[in-house]
């Protein structure tokens, strides 16, 4: 036997009754939820039997679907799937020792909701529409001494040379795009953090925290993105629990 | 909608979540037991995630450590 848990809370004020409000809702293996508090750290946990703990992607969707019920009437620091201890005494313990931490996470979260942005190419096109820009740019070329006798080693020089200038083009492109959301984001007092080029069609996967209330003029604000990059596809999914903006590791 | 666009967006909804569960958020360490090992490990990135998930499956018996030695 063990203890699953999903979620650190804050249980000041009127959340102290958190007991209550996790009564009747089950966990993984159907175990009741039910709270373990130390000072206002509440963690949400449910009795299970480790055979029980099966890691396919079904059970980790209804980990992380217990984690958003909670969400939605908690701030809380949600936990990675698969955290599991001992005893109660351990998680209580565990919470003693991390309480300073927990409340610091907390505070960085509070009344945020994550919501995650990728933004996609169709990398060909990109390529020939940069090119044509940067063609149009360029100055009309002087006449030249004769062309120079054709090489293997010239031939493979100037194709290296054009595919870093494109690299060059399509990461000034894409931090130019992540300026302009940057600059829009900022005025909503939004935490961004972007990962750029993780593959030919994938160009920017960001994670961004910010206020609950701000949805309705984030999803506005990605739709006239939209409409500034036509030839961009633009992701956004949640809000998601603050999964990206906690620290990661407590002991 | 076109159908098609409301799969590849469920796809891509259940792929972030499965990212953010189990690559993300609070991790315990010292005397915890944590029952899924080494997730990091199988982890190669989000459009491999649903294999990985796999991964960890056979890891949990002891296959995929034969495989990765092999």
């Amino acid at each position: 036997m063990g203890i699953i848990i999903y979620a650190i809370l804050s249980a000041r004020g009127d959340l102290k009754n958190s007991d209550s409000m996790v009564s009747g809702l089950t966990g993984l293996s159907g175990g009741s939820l039910y709270p373990l508090s130390y000072n206002s750290a509440t963690a949400i946990v449910s009795d299970i039997n480790r055979s029980d703990l099966i890691a396919n992607s079904s059970s980790a969707i209804a980990y992380a679907g217990i984690i958003e019920t909670l969400a939605q009437q908690f701030t809380l620091l949600p936990m990675r799937f698969g955290s599991v201890m001992e005893t109660t005494d351990a998680v209580l313990q565990m919470l003693e020792r991390n309480y300073p931490e927990i409340e610091k996470n907390l505070l960085k979260v509070e009344n945020r909701v994550e919501f995650g942005l990728k933004v996609f190419c169709d990398s060909e096109k990109l390529k020939a529409e940069l090119i044509a820009k940067s063609e149009a740019i360029r100055e009309p070329k002087t006449p030249q001494s004769p062309e120079p006798q054709i090489s293997v080693f010239r031939d493979y020089v100037n194709k290296k040379l054009e595919a870093h200038k494109f690299e060059e083009m399509l990461l000034f492109h894409v931090d130019s795009v992540i300026t302009g959301i940057t600059r829009h984001l900022d005025q909503m007092n939004a935490v961004c953090k972007f990962r750029k080029m993780l593959s030919e069609t994938l160009i920017i996967d960001a994670v961004l925290l910010l206020e609950n209330k701000l949805k309705d003029p984030l999803i506005h604000q990605i739709q006239e993105f939209q409409i500034q990059y036509p030839g961009l596809n633009f992701v956004l999914t949640g809000p998601w629990p603050p999964y990206s903006f906690v620290e990661p590791t407590i002991k | 909608m076109d159908n098609n666009v409301v799969d590849q967006s469920k796809d891509i909804t259940i792929l972030e979540l499965l990212d953010r569960v189990l690559n993300k958020g609070v991790i315990l360490t010292g005397d915890i037991v944590i029952s899924v090992a080494d997730i990091d490990l199988v982890y190669l990135g989000v459009k491999l995630m649903l294999s990985s998930v796999e991964t960890m499956e056979q890891l949990k018996t002891g296959k995929a450590i034969k495989e990765i030695k092999e």
